[in-house]
């Protein structure tokens, strides 16, 4: 090269001696033609390699099945979502502090460099727009310098995170050969030395050798990245902004299928531009799976694993293929562990919606056949004949409303009362009504149960089989709206979640709250009785997660002794394991995820543990049922607050 | 009913005896016939020189028809109900009262049919008095609902008697009049074929010499827990039973199954633990002399049954029932 | 293999019992239906065969508008298509006995010419376990009851058959036959949403009970020879003891019994 040769030996170690700080950019002399010919032909294959892979994604994205029942507007959750986890690096920074901040620096990085690089290239054109010698080029420079320093001390930091101390879940186990990401190192590398050499202009004489070599490995570590960016998780660059301002939005919303050949995601043609777009995101940063309750329990479902195996299908095959999603290029084993816990959608800082995906995928199979179980075959049927999930008769239920002295509910009460399936059926659960029927009666509030409930389809949702659930939404919506049902409270986060959520598929449901929420609202009416015993409360995912109630039970906690939290607790709660309709399912393999969460709370020594959600009750009951006698004992908030009742009649069960 | 009306009951012969349920039958064939005055006449293949027809359980019947042919000696459908057909029509009772057994449901409706009439099955009560038409009362809805039914128009009626729903008489003395009814019967008739039949496993239980049996149901929850009611079984000197599910599951052998599709049982007494009573379950053991039921939901069907029951967590009660007659055996 | 399955279509196993005014059935209002329970292992045998061995799958049932649903379902499972024998209201099917039921449903499924027809054991509401066998009777057809498993022959077929007390059978039969299929050996399917779209464009040939009649004048129902008089609830048989207090006390409560008043300890 002309350059190169134009530079003996000697006359580089001069360039080198004469780094000294200088405080002003220093920018290379003219250009000859040559040179800036050489410029344009190397830009121009860079942008050609560049969109000879990005133009493929951008196709395979476009060409994907469009996103049905899509609205863009209303606009403004879309920009605020963005300014906050794009611009912001919001949940970036929140969900892995350190890392997160060294991320968010870098991105900030690039956001400051906008006009430096410009400027750069305008340079090596000879039509240079900033003088950095002037005032505000001096200043901008110096804000770029600022941001550069950060820069360089962030990804120098994030390459020692990932190549020495390297997280498991940044890496791929089980695919071969991708124990660490080599390409980041790449790209690492190239992002520090563009860092380093726009601060060593800093240190070197305007128009000298130095700041010509320094500006070409400057453009060059450019144009190099720039066509790798698509060929690598790096294309989250250009992506994950759409992908953010694209979302769904809310939280495991399940798209309605559509007409008679939807199925769900059975083959790449049923892959919409949205699950795509996505798809093509991921960052591979496993924040998804680190949160996972089944990848932490020796299961072989790994969120992240799920997206990037539909990412390979439409590598390989593309949108328009024909062959199963649930195959090559993911399993069905995986998809059928995950119990819709959401923590692997609410941690994803580049907008990735996993529920809508792993759903899905479950859709595909069950919808058509596919999937053979013989647990979930059971469930199907018990739901298919007795509408509900337990298989149990109906008169069970009639036979605990009668003994309980329930009202039925007639149109004229306040508020309708879901039983459900487990608070219908399961003795726990009927403790759990139990104890908030007494509330409710000391309080005077007017309600009334149902005849006859059949469930909600949760499970029935959540594991894909859209004929159960449609028939049972149905048949609920048309009984609610023939008996005149306005308000329901439940005490379970899965029915109040269907029903809100799920049902307006098929109708539009009443309004319906947790019983949490009705507690929380009453406080002032209800005695407490404060014995300073210390409590844990555990967040059901359902509850948590899903709608965004966590302080309600926490105040009715408070109320009757010492809050305490678990490690992990919040939006960071660890699933009980009974989701996704895995309660159901028969036995687990690895770890049972209800052992690993009962030991969590179990360690932070509180002797009670209060639950607010009948699934995760009857899950931890069976896990503390192994610990032994020194158990602390478990009840629902509905149990905790009956106790500070002034009846003698009010007895909490362990 | 004409002069020459009377009442045939057809008995099986199984594992080389005439079945108890058959002597039900018997007997339930005779509270009938009394009723309406009419005589009893007994049928069975067999050859007429079978000593098993020398003793005869309950009043002595009229007549002993063995009927014999080489053709009948592996059970067909066809082959039975073509050599019954020919019996009817030569004897022609009014009432042709059979045991409600695998191999009756399996030819009895087409023999009925053969005459233009319908079986009357699984009945399990009989109301019958001179100059009336007789009820049969047989259960619908598994056993939430009884109907009673009557036999209308002319030709036999055809019923079908439920195990355990009569008592069985006891043997007498006496000879019996043993009359051998040769049928005509063609191979041709005969199309299906018969394996010879076999057990599921090579172990052979008896439930039905046990004195005391203890039976186990879905309450165990897991196949790991049944040694808590194993345990009870050694104390008691009893044999362990259980329910279909238990079965299906695998955790006890099929021959251990208690009910309609199991073994018919009518021990002195029956302990059920963990089971609700499905009448599929009751049929096979109700006719045992005391029942003992152990659930944890008070308004399971078989308490309906039970002599004594205990409501309660049967991992609690259990053992503490092994312990106390541990003590009282000393 | 062409096989016939006729199902039923009976109320929900929990469904409440009240009796009807006329005293002659249980009050059908909110009760829902479903499949047999027998049928349903029938249909899965059917569908097993089909798989194996080619062929189509028909199904058949009697009764009201209601049953309808049933046989979608039905078609949803697999079935390639269906004859509704339509039976103007609720009770005109109850006042045929048993024969003439069997005479409909025979008479609907001749001219098919079926190599196999499967029906379930026995109802779940009236459990007379009769139609089947009464079917085979009226057809000229070998039958078998009680059947577990069904095997192709090159003759005809080869089933298993349950006889009691853990004891079980095998049975050679040429086709055309009739088997009666009990529940609980297989695994059943369930309904996918797949199915029921598909079973949208099902044929389901309506026949009603007076076209049937008049289309076969050669079969005549005469007047049933079995009349069910009335239903009533079962009284209870024996009182019970319940023997109260912790587990120890009623577990001694209870040996004191079995020792002195059974006598078997």
């Amino acid at each position: 090269m002309h350059l190169f040769n134009a530079i003996p030996s000697s006359a580089l170690c001069a360039s080198l001696a004469s780094f000294v700080w200088i405080g002003v950019l220093a920018e290379p002399g003219r250009f000859s033609l040559i040179e800036k010919l050489l410029l344009v032909v190397l830009v121009a294959a860079s942008a050609a390699l560049f969109w000879k892979r990005f133009g493929v994604v951008l196709d395979k994205i476009l060409k994907s099945r469009k996103e049905p029942a899509f609205r863009l507007f209303p606009l403004g959750r879309r920009v605020w979502d963005f300014f906050l986890e794009v611009l912001c690096q919001a949940k970036v920074i929140r969900e892995r502090p350190l890392p997160g901040l060294a991320h968010a620096f870098v991105f900030w990085s690039f956001l400051a460099f906008a006009l430096v690089t410009l400027n750069h290239m305008a340079v090596g054109l000879g039509i240079g727009f900033l003088d950095p010698a002037g005032a505000f080029g001096r200043l901008y420079f110096w804000f770029a310098g600022a941001f550069a320093v950060a820069c360089a001390v962030s990804i120098a930091g994030l390459f020692v995170r990932r190549f020495f101390v390297r997280p498991i879940w940044l890496s791929r186990p089980a695919v071969p050969g991708h124990e660490v990401s080599y390409e980041s190192g790449i790209i690492a590398g190239l992002i520090f030395l563009l860092m380093a050499t726009y601060l060593a202009s800093f240190w070197v004489s305007d128009g000298s050798v130095a700041a010509r070599v320094l500006w070409w490995t400057h453009t060059l570590s450019l144009l190099v990245f720039l066509p790798l960016v698509p060929h690598t998780k790096h294309l989250h660059l250009i992506l994950s902004p759409f992908t953010i301002f694209l979302s769904r939005g809310g939280f495991s919303q399940i798209p309605a299928l559509v007409g008679d050949e939807d199925f769900g995601l059975v083959t790449g043609k049923d892959i919409t531009q949205l699950v795509s777009l996505q798809v093509y995101s991921c960052v591979e940063c496993g924040r998804c799976t680190e949160h996972c309750p089944a990848a932490n329990t020796g299961k072989l479902l790994n969120p992240k694993e799920i997206v990037l195996g539909v990412r390979s299908y439409l590598n390989d095959l593309g949108p328009t293929a024909e062959e199963l999603l649930l195959g090559k290029y993911n399993s069905q084993e995986a998809a059928f562990q995950c119990t819709t816990c959401g923590a692997c959608e609410f941690q994803c800082p580049v907008g990735i919606e996993h529920l809508p995906i792993i759903v899905g995928l479950r859709r595909g199979a069950v919808n058509t056949g596919a999937w053979e179980d013989s647990h979930g075959t059971k469930l199907f049927l018990a739901m298919e004949r007795n509408s509900n999930a337990l298989g149990m008769s109906a008169i069970e239920r009639d036979k605990f409303v009668q003994k309980q002295e329930l009202p039925i509910f007639d149109g004229s009460q306040e508020y309708c009362l879901w039983l459900g399936c487990m608070g219908g059926y399961d003795p726990k659960g009927r403790e759990i009504i139990s104890s908030f029927v007494e509330v409710m009666r000391y309080l005077g509030t007017s309600y009334g149960v149902m005849r006859k409930e059949k469930c909600t389809g949760d499970p029935a949702r959540r594991l894909g089989n859209d004929l159960v659930f449609q028939q049972l939404a149905e048949s609920n919506l048309e009984a609610m709206g023939q008996q005149k049902v306005k308000k329901i409270i439940s005490i379970c986060p899965h029915c109040v979640r269907t029903i809100q959520e799920d049902w307006k598929e098929f109708g539009t449901p009443p309004e319906i709250e947790h019983h949490s929420e009705f507690l929380a609202r009453h406080q002032a009416q209800l005695p407490h009785n404060n014995t300073g015993e210390k409590i844990v409360y555990h967040d059901p995912c359902y509850l948590g997660r899903y709608r965004n109630v966590y302080d309600e039970p926490r105040s009715v906690i408070s109320a009757a002794g010492t809050l305490v939290e678990a490690e992990r607790s919040r939006e960071r709660s660890f699933c009980c394991g009974a989701g996704g309709g895995l309660a159901f399912l028969g036995e687990e393999t690895g770890q049972r995820v209800s052992s690993v969460r009962a030991q969590e709370l179990v360690a932070t020594g509180a002797t009670t543990i209060g639950a607010a959600c009948p699934f995760c009750n009857t899950m931890f009951r069976d896990a503390l049922a192994a610990g032994g006698d020194n158990s602390p004992r478990l009840l629902d908030i509905a149990q905790i607050a009956a106790m500070q009742l002034p009846k003698p009649a009010a007895k909490p069960t362990a | 009913m004409s002069q020459a009306s009377s009442v045939l009951v057809f008995l099986e012969i199984k594992n080389r005896e005439i079945s108890r349920i058959s002597w039900e039958a018997t007997a339930a064939a005779h509270a009938l016939a009394d009723g309406l005055g009419l005589p009893v006449d007994i049928a069975v293949v067999a050859n007429p020189n079978n000593p098993l027809l020398a003793t005869i359980h309950g009043k002595a019947p009229r007549k002993v028809y063995a009927i014999d042919d080489p053709l009948l000696h592996a059970y067909t459908s066809e082959g039975y109900s073509e050599a019954y057909r020919q019996l009817i029509e030569h004897a022609k009772p009014a009432y042709v009262v059979l045991p409600h057994t695998y191999q009756v449901r399996d030819f009895a409706p087409k023999l009925a049919t053969k005459f233009g009439q319908v079986l009357i099955g699984d009945v399990t009560g009989i109301e019958a008095s001179a100059g009336t038409t007789p009820t049969f009362v047989r259960q619908l809805l598994q056993g939430k609902l009884n109907a009673s039914y009557r036999h209308a128009g002319t030709g036999p009626c055809f019923l079908s008697v439920q195990a355990g729903a009569f008592r069985a008489d006891e043997a007498e003395g006496g000879t019996t009049i043993v009359e051998a009814f040769r049928p005509k019967l063609d191979a041709s008739q005969i199309r299906t074929l018969p394996g010879e039949p076999f057990r599921a496993s090579a172990q052979t239980v008896d439930l039905n010499s046990a004195s005391i049996l203890v039976s186990v149901g879905r309450g165990i929850k897991e196949e790991a827990n049944l040694p808590i009611v194993q345990e009870l079984a050694t104390a008691l000197g009893a044999e362990l039973a259980a329910s279909r599910p238990i079965c299906d599951n695998g955790w006890l052998p099929m021959e251990r199954q208690v009910g309609s599709s199991g073994q018919t049982v009518a021990p002195k007494v029956y302990i059920a633990v963990g089971i609700s009573g499905a009448i599929q379950h009751l049929v096979g053991m109700k006719g045992s002399q005391c029942i003992v039921a152990i659930n944890k939901d008070e308004n399971a069907p078989i308490f309906e049954v039970a002599d004594y029951g205990i409501v309660g967590d049967l991992f609690e009660i259990v053992p503490a029932l092994t312990a106390a007659v541990r003590k009282a055996k000393g | 293999m062409k096989i016939i399955v006729a199902i039923k279509q009976v109320p929900e196993r929990d469904a409440r019992i009240r009796i009807d005014s006329a005293a002659k059935w249980i009050d059908l209002q909110d009760v829902e239906f479903m499949l047999n329970e027998s049928d349903a292992y029938a249909l899965e045998e059917a569908l097993l065969l089909k798989e194996a061995h080619g062929g189509e799958v028909i199904v058949v049932s009697a009764g009201p508008e209601r049953v309808g649903q049933t046989i979608r379902e039905a078609l949803a499972k697999g079935a390639d298509r269906a004859i509704h024998i339509e039976s103007p209201d609720e009770m005109a099917l109850a006042s045929y006995d048993a024969l003439g039921v069997a005479k409909l449903l025979a008479a609907a499924i001749e001219d098919e010419n079926a190599d196999l027809i499967l029906t379930g054991l026995q109802s779940d509401d009236l459990g007379l376990g009769q139609t089947g066998v009464i079917m085979a009777e009226l057809l000229g057809l070998p039958h078998a009851s009680l059947i577990l498993k069904i095997e192709k022959t090159d003759k005809g077929i080869k089933v298993l058959r349950e006889l009691e007390d853990g004891w079980f059978q095998h049975l050679e039969l040429p086709t055309p036959a009739l088997l009666t299929i009990q529940s609980g050996n297989t695994k059943l399917r369930y309904a996918t949403l797949m199915g029921i779209k598909k079973a949208k464009t099902k044929e389901v040939r309506r026949v009603t009970v007076a076209e049937l009649l008049s289309d076969e004048p050669a079969i005549k129902i005469g007047e049933p020879v079995v009349l069910l008089e009335k239903v009533m609830l079962p009284n209870k048989q024996r009182t019970t003891q319940i023997l109260g207090g912790t587990p120890t006390e009623a577990a001694a409560a209870l040996v004191e019994k079995l020792q002195f008043e059974v006598r078997a300890l």
